[in-house]
């Protein structure tokens, strides 16, 4: 209950903030945000299945959106296109982390 | 105890979240309709200059034909100013102000149809503003009196240039083919330069456009730009170096 009010109050301030990105920061930005997702996913999974430890999510939280920035701002000091790359391992694990919260849901 | 703690920290996560991907999300809207309407009018800015240089350049021939007639018309009063009128005649055919009209060749250059090898090899597919220059040099050597490349008049202060990929003429960009017209150019000359011999052998090897047809009336448009010089003042005549002689032919062809 309370991840769910955290995010709509998240999402409100952002709203009546407006806040906008630097142009260079926004390709950094939009896959941090990708990897966030993902962590917050795999916490509210962890969470169903009890095994939920909080400096654990913490740190994963912040270091999965760091390294998916820097792999990103990596990629582009090679001139490699990483962000596909990921973007696809942080959809795949969006993806299974789903399908966990909705086995412990739903049950089967 | 441990139960609200950890969903505090989850709570506080999915704020940070829900701010990150509604920002984001923002950001990229903002940027898409910031760059989106500015294409478009771009585009129409160009558009809308294009057309605009078009109706001053007929502005220009429109006016230019007034005030050849007006003089014509007010010189012609009297026998004394008939003089001035031819004087100013020859001196608009000269400067290339007006349009000429007399038997001459056409040449035709176009970029080769053909897919280029490889991205090294691209530039022989393409035709470039040097072959246009040395084209045009030929053809003066050929005895050209007039030559306007794709209707754009050669007048002493032309420039042909390359801008990126385009060539420019005059400071207006051509688009292929490149129609060369040329009044009293010679064939045989002109078939017999350098760079007549080299476009038959690059049409064969990378597909280059080049034709040359002789032509008994060929129309030249009058230059349609600024002629008057405003920088330059008259130099002192040295009896070293002559200041008006006609170019010979003779010697410039040197080809044969």
């Amino acid at each position: 209950m309370a991840a769910l009010i955290g995010l709509v109050v998240g999402a409100l301030v952002a709203l009546l903030l407006r806040p906008t990105v630097p142009a260079d920061l926004t390709r950094y930005v939009a896959i941090a945000v990708v990897a966030a997702v993902d962590a917050s996913l795999g916490g509210l999974r962890a969470h169903l299945e009890r095994t939920f430890n909080d400096r654990f999510f913490v740190v994963a939280f912040l270091l999965n959106a760091a390294v998916a920035a820097g792999l990103v701002w990596l990629g582009d000091q090679l001139s490699v296109d990483l962000t596909t790359a990921v973007a696809v391992v942080m959809g795949i694990r969006i993806f299974q982390n789903v399908a966990a919260i909705r086995r412990r849901l739903l049950g089967g | 105890m441990a139960t609200d703690r950890s969903s505090l920290v989850l709570g506080g996560a999915l704020a940070i979240t829900g701010f990150l991907l509604v920002s984001a999300v923002h950001t990229g809207r903002v940027e898409r309709a910031r760059t989106a309407p500015r294409q478009a009018e771009l585009v129409e800015l160009i558009e809308s200059r294009q057309s605009l240089v078009e109706d001053l350049d007929a502005a220009v021939e429109r006016l230019r034909a007034d005030v050849t007639r007006a003089q014509q018309r007010a010189s012609r009063a009297t026998a004394v100013e008939e003089e001035t009128a031819d004087r100013l005649e020859t001196l608009g055919q000269l400067a290339g102000t007006t349009p000429l009209r007399g038997p001459g060749l056409v040449v035709e250059l176009a970029p080769s149809g053909r897919e280029p090898p490889s991205a090294d090899e691209a530039g022989a597919y393409e035709i470039h503003d040097s072959d246009i220059q040395l084209v045009v040099n030929s053809l003066f050597a050929a005895g050209a009196e007039a030559v306007a490349v794709n209707d754009s008049r050669l007048v002493a202060t032309t420039p042909i240039r390359a801008a990126g990929d385009t060539i420019v003429v005059n400071f207006r960009p051509l688009v292929p083919p490149y129609r060369i017209a040329a009044i009293g150019a010679d064939r045989r000359r002109f078939d017999a330069s350098d760079i007549a011999r080299r476009f038959k052998r690059w049409t064969e090897l990378f597909g280059l456009g080049y034709d040359v047809r002789g032509e008994r009336s060929i129309t030249v448009p009058g230059y349609t730009g600024r002629v008057s010089i405003s920088t330059a003042a008259p130099a002192p005549a040295t009896p070293a170096t002559p200041a008006t002689t006609e170019p010979a032919p003779a010697g410039s062809g040197g080809g044969r």
